[in-house]
């Protein structure tokens, strides 16, 4: 009866080994569709991603809701990418849940406002100070901090101290009050970077104050509000410190108070330095409770605050140019930059000077000088000047060429900071300048105070993309990749025929970019967004319209090119028309690209490409792809039970065997048992099969093997031998209708193909890998080495160790790499045992003209500077 | 050189959308155009306005607390039935872009959108405007 049953059973093909067959087959498949579901959701998450970037620039119109749910979108999409990976790889990269998690976290409090999540960095030198740190020390000492790849003038050398920071720095604790607050570990940490950082400083300027000034950061809607400005003085001989506060706008005293570090504690430090860092660490603390003081009706936990520390040894010039006259300026200007000088002894200047390249002083109030006067530097007014000929120096504080690099550099601040600027600056006793304040400016710029609406000038050309919306002028200069950056124009127009990742140096001169190829979403755009530099890519015929040396005016979000310095577009810039640092949607931007843009983790060889170390979403992304190929490349070495399900066996008419596994859409419906290579409807296996049978490839004499060859390959085909039986010689292709795994086991070595090839060049991409072979290691290297010049000659990213190849080949054009996969295909055919045939050096190159002469004619057209090495790439 | 700028005819345009970075940034790039422009993030505010002065655009975001942009939309069109209205929205819908049609809308742009689509969109009803002035040409 039992056995009536199970024989019904069967027949009715319930159960049995089929059974199981069909199980594993639908497990395979759903591990390739999870595949090639992380290459769709990747693509999309790129694409999201590259959009939440452009909106940098000021071409779109977004608002908050916007940034929700680009956030919520890529976010989910993350989390599904790294689901599939691990449904992929067996649950092999948990860690990756963690990851996306906090970086998640971090997001949604950036959304909610809460920095204090993000205060992970307490107290950082000026020095390392990038965008990243925006929302912690403000936007001044990020643009100040810009000045350090700047060649012009340089920022003062100082440290910022964070919320973290300042809480470590209170005695009292009222800045932890209703705060998440640090472990005191964390607090202790920033303190002893702060006693760091004033060791560092009074290193160079030993007892000279120091000046602390502090800021609000993002309060009120506005991204900076000036809180104090104080400078602190220690006297080590009487242990006594000196806190003097002055007025932020008139530079007058307001209080000063003097503490005894005596009246705290006894002096624990030894030396004179160390009670001077004491010394000044208490004058911090008292300005830090100075400050919660003054604060204290708002609740600490919705207060942002930053100080910024620096040095103050005796200055011998100082100044501040302001980017736009204030209604009170000496010349009764509307326009220009208004710079004003001062002099220790009481002296002042001022100067007005032009907005644009190349800064010409318009005006100047140069009182007289009393007779005998020794300027700085110890001359007079009369003696000769230095490279002026027959001119002297002339009675102004400074010369006019400093006067034109400090406009450049406060123009250069005022577009980053995206508002009008008073830029401070110093003169100190060592011959350099530097910037050591940036304060906002109120100005009203009204556009109805502008006579001429619309704007009139001739237009010289118009189109392209916006790269950065935002006008800027100045005369034109062509570019290319061989332009010396030094010799770029500060404040000149950029322009290019081709947007190559090389003009990265001259933007940081530029006052505006114009290429006629190239795209707002390529590498350039990415960096002219980040420089906030008007910029418009693939404005056809641009170089030709745009001839040297004459003024135009770039309105990059119109994409318009104007002839002249257009005051009128310049004065709409000022206005905000664009998406600036002020809007606070751009800085929630900016702070929220900072956790899902930047890739760090770039090359999967290295060490530290590891789950953990994902520190963005595109970290994790591109780390879950590159996961998923090298698992789809060693997939039949780490399922050996694959062997086991039911194959077809193709007719090829070769002698070899090649099983092919359809996992959808890989071979025809009505397909027979033994297909042929016609029955193959893969995108990827059909190129590879063309090359694979092409008769050229085959018409290789056999290799004679000698007695060396043999006893060279005896430990791996032993090695071999020693390989599960099931997978032993079996040459197998899992395929779909645009992918292709194949794993070739063709006497003596083992290569694998991974591919896939579709219409959408972001997700197409070839995984080669080659190892093995019957001769002795020298001949085995010979043979790596022509793959690899075969491989290179197809712009293959390629690998060597040993006889071992890995190549990679990605975002290409379909007929790019159906050709790369017809010359692999050929290349497996052709390389069968060649190894035995490679006695010298000189047969690489024999076998490899031989081989592009027949397989790689699309790889050699037109690559090549000369006919003779077009004919062999 | 292959242009200056044409001079346009000035139009009054109205936007109205509770988050107040689309209004600072619409205002002046319409302003560019030599446009007069007035901006509301109360939909109430506008609403009383609209009663006050005759708009030859209105620009109105759907999704607001009090009345939203398709009451902005049916009242302005009742006001004035050659008042134009742009919808935009961040929560489009095929839905709410068939019902801001049906009710009269000139156009319904979803969020983010390029200034220069809107741009374009101001440029086409002003010459629609235009060619309504100058009347049949045959």
């Amino acid at each position: 009866m039992a056995d009536g049953i199970r024989h019904w059973w069967r027949r009715m093909g319930g159960a049995g080994r089929d059974t199981a067959k069909e199980v594993s087959f639908w497990r395979l498949q759903a591990l390739f569709n999870n595949f090639k579901r992380i290459l769709l959701l990747n693509n999309t998450i790129l694409e999201e991603m590259a959009k939440m970037e452009r909106a940098l620039g000021g071409e779109y119109i977004f608002d908050r809701s916007f940034l929700e749910s680009s956030v919520s979108s890529i976010a989910n999409r993350v989390h599904h990418v790294a689901y599939s990976l691990n449904a992929l790889t067996g649950n092999r990269h948990i860690p990756l849940y963690d990851r996306y998690q906090e970086i998640r976290t971090l997001l949604d409090d950036i959304l909610a406002n809460n920095v204090h999540a993000l205060a992970d960095e307490a107290v950082p030198p000026l020095s390392s100070i990038g965008w990243e740190h925006e929302s912690l020390v403000g936007m001044d000492l990020v643009c100040l901090a810009e000045l350090f790849y700047h060649p012009w003038v340089d920022p003062v050398d100082g440290f910022a101290v964070t919320i973290d920071g300042i809480r470590a720095l209170d005695p009292m604790q009222s800045w932890s009050i209703g705060t998440r607050g640090g472990s005191s570990k964390r607090l202790e940490e920033a303190r002893g970077a702060i006693i760091d950082h004033l060791h560092h400083l009074i290193e160079d300027y030993p007892q000279e104050p120091m000046v602390v000034v502090a800021t609000r950061i993002d309060a009120d809607d506005e991204p900076l509000q000036e809180v104090g400005y104080f400078r602190v003085q220690a006297d080590v001989q009487r242990s006594a410190v000196t806190l003097t506060r002055v007025d932020l706008e008139t530079m007058t005293l307001l209080s000063q108070d003097e503490f005894s570090l005596a009246d705290r504690r006894q002096g624990s430090s030894s030396g004179e330095e160390g009670k001077e860092i004491e010394l000044l660490l208490h004058g911090l603390e008292q300005i830090v409770q100075k400050i919660a003081l003054e604060l204290s009706h708002i609740p600490y936990s919705a207060i942002n605050c930053a100080l910024f520390v620096y040095p103050q040894p005796p200055f011998v010039l100082k100044g501040a140019i302001q980017t736009r006259p204030l209604g009170d300026n000496p010349f009764g200007a509307v326009d220009g930059l208004v710079a004003k000088v001062f002099a220790p002894d009481g002296q002042e200047d001022a100067y007005l000077l032009r907005r644009t390249s190349p800064f010409d002083l318009l005006q100047s109030s140069i009182p007289t000088r009393p007779s005998g006067y020794r300027f700085t530097g110890g001359y007079l007014a009369t003696d000769l000047a230095k490279g002026r000929r027959h001119l002297g120096h002339g009675t102004g504080l400074v010369e006019p060429g400093q006067l034109k690099k400090l406009a450049e550099t406060a123009m250069l601040l005022e577009r980053l900071y995206g508002a009008p600027l008073e830029v401070r600056w110093q003169l100190w006793e060592d011959k350099i300048f530097r910037i050591t304040r940036l304060r906002p400016l109120k100005v009203d710029l009204e556009l109805t105070d502008i006579d001429e609406v619309p704007v009139s000038a001739p237009v010289l050309c118009r189109g392209g993309q916006t790269g950065q919306s935002g006008v800027g002028a100045g005369p034109v200069f062509h570019v290319d990749e061989q332009t010396d950056p030094q010799d770029f124009p500060p404040g000149g127009v950029a322009v290019a025929r081709v947007a190559s990742p090389h003009l990265t140096p001259v933007l940081q001169r530029a006052a505006a970019l114009v290429t006629e190829f190239g795209s707002a979403a390529g590498h350039l755009a990415t960096v002219a967004r980040e420089l906030r530099l008007p910029s418009i890519f693939g404005l056809p015929a641009a170089v030709e319209q745009l001839p040297e040396g004459i003024d135009v005016t770039v309105d990059g979000g119109e994409t318009r090119v104007y002839e002249g310095i257009v005051e009128q577009l310049l004065r709409f810039d000022a206005s905000s028309l664009d998406l600036t640092p002020q809007h606070r949607e751009y800085r929630l931007l900016r702070r929220l690209l900072r956790f899902i843009q930047p890739l760090h983790l770039v090359n999967p060889e290295t060490q530290e490409f590891t789950a953990e170390n994902c520190r963005t979403f595109h970290d994790i992304i591109h780390f879950c792809h590159e996961s998923a190929v090298d698992e789809l490349a060693h997939f039949q070495e780490r399922h050996p039970a694959l062997g086991t399900l039911r194959t077809r066996s193709l007719a090829l008419g070769l002698p070899m065997d090649i099983r092919v596994l359809d996992v959808g859409g890989g071979l025809d419906a009505e397909s027979t048992s033994m297909p042929g290579p016609e029955q193959v409807i893969s995108v990827p296996f059909r190129a590879f099969l063309e090359g694979l049978v092409d008769p050229r490839a085959w018409e290789i004499e056999a290799p004679s093997l000698g007695m060396r060859d043999i006893l060279a390959g005896m430990p791996r085909s032993m090695g071999l031998l020693a390989a599960p039986a099931d997978t032993l010689g079996v040459n197998l292709a899992i395929i779909g209708s645009e992918y292709i795994n194949l794993s070739l086991r063709m006497g003596y070595h083992f290569s694998v193909i991974d591919a896939y090839l579709g219409e959408d060049i972001s997700r197409n991409y070839v995984y080669f890998r080659f190892v093995g072979g019957l001769a002795d290691p020298e001949r085995r290297g010979r043979r790596a080495r022509f793959i690899a010049r075969v491989l290179a000659a197809m712009e293959f990213k390629t690998s060597i160790k040993g006889d071992l190849i890995t190549a990679r080949l990605k975002l290409m054009e379909p007929d790019v790499l159906r050709s790369a996969l017809f010359a692999l295909g050929a290349l497996t055919a052709a390389t069968r045992q060649q190894d035995t045939n490679m006695r010298s050096e000189s047969d690489i190159e024999r076998r490899f003209v031989q081989f592009a002469d027949q397989f790689l004619p699309a790889f050699c057209q037109g690559s090549s500077d000369t006919e003779e090495e077009d004919e062999r790439c | 050189m292959i242009a200056t700028n044409e001079a346009v005819e000035p139009m009054r345009i109205l936007i109205l959308d509770d988050e107040p970075i689309v209004c600072k940034r619409l205002k002046p790039a319409f302003q560019k155009m030599g446009h007069t422009v007035e901006t509301f993030t109360e939909s109430t505010e506008a609403l009383a306005r609209l009663r006050e002065l005759h708009f030859d655009i209105v620009v109105t975001d759907l999704k607001m607390e009090g009345a939203d942009g398709i009451q902005i939309l049916h009242e302005a069109k009742d006001i004035s039935s050659d008042t134009q209205v742009i919808v935009i929205t961040g929560f489009a819908t095929l839905e709410t872009a068939k019902e801001s049609y049906r009710k009269g809308a000139f156009d319904f742009v979803a969020k983010p959108f390029k200034l220069r689509d809107i741009l374009d969109c101001v440029k086409r009803i002003e010459q629609k405007r235009q060619e309504t002035l100058a009347g049949p040409t045959s």
